[in-house]
């Protein structure tokens, strides 16, 4: 018996490896193309016309197209419109759609559908305007796959305007765009022509996606599927990266980043960025900073370099006073220099300004990237320039959704990467910005910002930003203490991923998983 | 009051009597004297980031002669943050509990005595109070009311002053038709009299035992609370928000986790420790939820 066992253990053995043989290709075969599992904070608002943080524009991304794309180098690229001329008057912009793309729910694209998006976005005086020439365009479909825009006046801007993260193209009609609904079909407003399609969603916890077989870009996605799980908390985040339950995960604080550097089958992706957080007074009548000189006591009370050494171990770009940034090449001027540390200067200004030896203010700050810290040392340092704070830690949700952010008089906010310097100063700077939330009104910056948007050439335009730039070192309401790397870290297993300076823009159409 | 004075020493020498008791009681003395003299003690401000003679900030130094628990990610003392915390982490609980059992024995000696539709109606209000999680009542006020040391302190008595009264209205139940309770009635005197002169020196056992377990969990709700950044703002020294803080490094400054988490740790097990105690000495078996 025993023996008859052991002469066909050789036997057994071989048909053991024989069969593990046939199933590691299969394997391999099910594993080509994967799910990609995500980990990131949860959307919030989901529609493509104001959904603008990165987790709001990456789940936006991944079931809509744009017009445009802009690439992570910041060049412009084309998507649903395979070709694009402009006048040369600067004023007309066509632009041909491609064939044979569809909607998810199998209807036709057309120049119909960009007709209801930018009209839509017209309609609800979406942020998205603010490279479009302001909403100050007309828009005309010839045929189906033609749509020409007209502009009163010239905008160096418009293709980023058209490549925009509020852009994404709705099918004609939509009224509800991605709102879940009750029935066998409650996905039926998540409805775009993006490479992937969604089949699960519950808010706060994950949103599942499978690839759009039908997609119009050939051999695109190459991924099978996408899942994002919400984890709000960044070191859970790096928990669940290291435990191997996600496999990609962004905007990680400098501590989790740190943490990954040495870890196994990770790698740390750094980018240079123009992220940065912004330390904005009110400078509007019947507040502190409506005063020129409190303003300067500020910045004079700020030590960059040690914020820099402290909270970003020396890797960050020290900042001007100003939202242009060093990785906008051309437009970023460091000759200007920064307003060197200079407390008992600032204690004479509040003085001077005030009367009083010391101000007292509330000192309002989003819970994100590490902004609480950076309150913290800014509380110790301001101290010593007179300036006592009370810090108020705000939520994401609070700050931002009971736009508690527009109203404060001293806040800290986190901007996120934008491709051109306008943008910024479209939304935040000029008088009556949408996210103008110092408040401040200077009509030579709202003259020379407008005439940045008219001027095309790229070395008159970097004079105009220079001289907006020292507008900001002298009398701006902002201090930009530094211009932060952004982190994010990816398994190994994951191929071809490319994060985005603005996270939310990372394509995942080239992704894929295997060893 | 000497008879008061007199139970009291009888009851610290039962304790000292018993070595788990006896180490609880001291823990609980010490604690009670870092928050007393805590700031003075601590070497260093709170909020101070400590400098060498260059002026450059002393981050991540690691517990020494001159930093006893080291220095956190800004180069704060931790020695100091914990002295200093220890005030924030007894004072508001001390101060919740204090109000939570003064309500709660009032309440309860009320419809316990009363009983009736005012019972029910508070029994059963006081149920339904009592079904939702501690920790999910407290987000709730919290995010409602805005987060300050006011507010949880509110957030303590909201949470247990149902736990007090239900175990004093317990209590009363079973004393309100003995022998000396009937006398008073029916010497007339005021339901007050009753009440607080009759009935109370009878739940005092339970109540003592109740006041010490709810310390000792407002303790760890409030560290908690703390941990999650409700009701603390930067860049305060409770513990609980040290922990969360350091939490975030703690691969590269893992003293700046163990001391403060060590010291929430050691101060419920030693209210605990004293607790049990005094359930023993008092021979009570109540429920403690």
């Amino acid at each position: 018996m025993f023996q008859s066992i052991a002469s066909r253990v050789p036997r057994l053995i071989a048909l053991v490896l024989i069969a593990m043989m046939t199933l590691i290709p299969l394997q391999a075969q099910e594993s080509t193309g994967g799910t990609l599992l995500v980990g990131m904070n949860a959307p919030v608002n989901l529609d493509p016309a104001s959904g603008s943080n990165d987790p709001e524009v990456l789940f936006n991304n991944t079931l809509y197209d744009t017009l445009l794309d802009v690439l992570p180098d910041g060049t412009i690229v084309e998507n649903l419109a395979t070709a694009y001329t402009i006048s040369e008057d600067g004023l007309t912009y066509t632009l041909t759609l491609a064939e044979g793309v569809m909607f998810h729910d199998g209807a036709a694209f057309s120049s119909a559908d960009v007709l209801f998006t930018f009209n839509r976005l017209q309609e609800l005086e979406s942020a998205a305007l603010g490279l479009l020439s302001g909403g100050n365009f007309e828009i005309a479909a010839p045929d189906a796959q033609t749509v020409v825009f007209t502009l009163t006046e010239p905008n160096a801007d418009f293709l980023y305007g058209l490549a925009g993260r509020l852009t994404s193209i709705l099918k004609d009609g939509t009224t509800e765009p991605n709102v879940v609904v009750e029935g066998d079909t409650p996905y039926q407003n998540f409805n775009g022509t993006g490479a992937f399609r969604l089949t699960d969603y519950r808010a706060g916890e994950r949103a599942v996606f499978i690839a759009n077989a039908d997609y119009f870009r050939e051999g695109e996605p190459k991924l099978a599927g996408l899942e994002f799980v919400f984890i709000e908390d960044a070191q859970a985040q790096v928990d669940a990266l290291i435990t191997g339950e996600v496999h990609f995960i962004f905007k990680l604080p400098i501590n989790q980043a740190i943490q990954l550097e040495a870890q196994d089958g990770i790698t740390l992706l750094e980018r240079a960025t123009n992220q940065h957080g912004v330390i904005r007074i009110r400078s509007d009548e019947g507040f502190i900073g409506a005063d020129p000189r409190i303003r300067q006591a500020f910045k004079l009370a700020t030590d960059r370099e040690e914020l820099n050494l402290i909270l970003q171990e020396g890797r960050a770009v020290i900042g001007n006073n100003d939202p242009i940034g060093p990785a906008f090449g051309l437009y970023y001027d460091a000759t200007i220099t920064t307003t060197d540390y200079d407390p008992a200067q600032a204690c004479a200004l509040i003085l001077e300004a005030t009367g009083q030896e010391r101000i007292s203010l509330d000192f309002y700050v989003v819970d994100a990237l590490g902004y609480p810290d950076m309150a913290t040392v800014l509380r110790q340092q301001w101290a010593e320039g007179c300036i006592d704070v009370n810090i108020l830690v705000r939520p994401e949700n609070v700050y931002y959704g009971n736009n508690e952010w527009m109203e404060v008089e001293l806040g800290l906010t986190g901007w996120g990467d934008r491709p051109i310097p306008q943008q910024y100063l479209i939304e935040a700077y000029i008088t009556g910005g949408i996210y103008n939330e110092s408040h401040w009104s200077n009509e030579a910056l709202d003259a020379l910002v407008a005439e940045a948007g008219r001027t095309t050439d790229p070395t008159a335009r970097a004079e105009l930003y220079r001289q907006i730039a020292q507008i900001f070192a002298t009398d701006g309401p902002i201090i930009v203490p530094y211009f932060a790397p952004i982190f994010g870290a990816v398994r190994n297993e994951v191929q071809g991923l490319e994060m985005a300076p603005f996270p939310g823009n990372t394509d995942f159409r080239n992704v894929m998983l295997g060893n | 009051m000497r008879m008061i004075v007199k139970q009291t020493f009888e009851v610290l020498r039962q304790l000292s009597a018993r070595p788990l008791s006896l180490i609880g009681m001291l823990i609980v003395l010490l604690f009670l004297l870092i928050a007393l003299l805590g700031p003075t003690l601590a070497p260093y401000p709170y909020d101070e980031f400590a400098r060498d003679a260059d002026g450059m900030v002393q981050r991540r130094v690691p517990p020494s002669l001159a930093f006893l628990f080291g220095t956190d990610q800004f180069g704060r003392d931790v020695f100091s943050r914990v002295l200093w915390g220890a005030r924030e982490i007894i004072v508001i609980p001390g101060i919740a509990t204090t109000i939570a059992v003064i309500l709660g024995t009032s309440l309860g000696l009320l419809i316990g005595y009363f009983g009736g539709w005012i019972d029910e109606l508070i029994s059963r209000g006081f149920d339904s109070l009592l079904a939702i999680p501690a920790l999910v009542l407290a987000l709730v006020v919290l995010t409602t009311i805005g987060s300050s040391g006011i507010s949880v302190i509110l957030v303590i008595v909201i949470l247990y002053t149902p736990i007090v009264t239900r175990v004093i209205r317990s209590a009363t139940l079973s004393l309100r038709t003995v022998g000396y309770v009937e006398a008073a009635k029916l010497r007339g005197e005021s339901t007050a009299f009753i009440l607080f002169r009759e009935i109370l020196p009878g739940v005092l056992p339970a109540l003592v035992v109740e006041a010490a377990l709810r310390f000792s969990y407002a303790i760890f709700l409030t560290a908690s609370l703390g941990f999650l950044g409700l009701g603390v703002q930067p860049p305060s020294p409770d513990w609980g928000y040290m922990v969360n803080e350091a939490r975030e490094t703690f691969s590269r400054t893992p003293w700046a986790l163990w001391f403060p988490a060590g010291a929430i740790a050691l101060l419920v097990i030693g209210v605990n420790l004293l607790a049990d105690g005094l359930r023993r000495i008092f021979r009570y078996e109540g429920s403690l939820i």
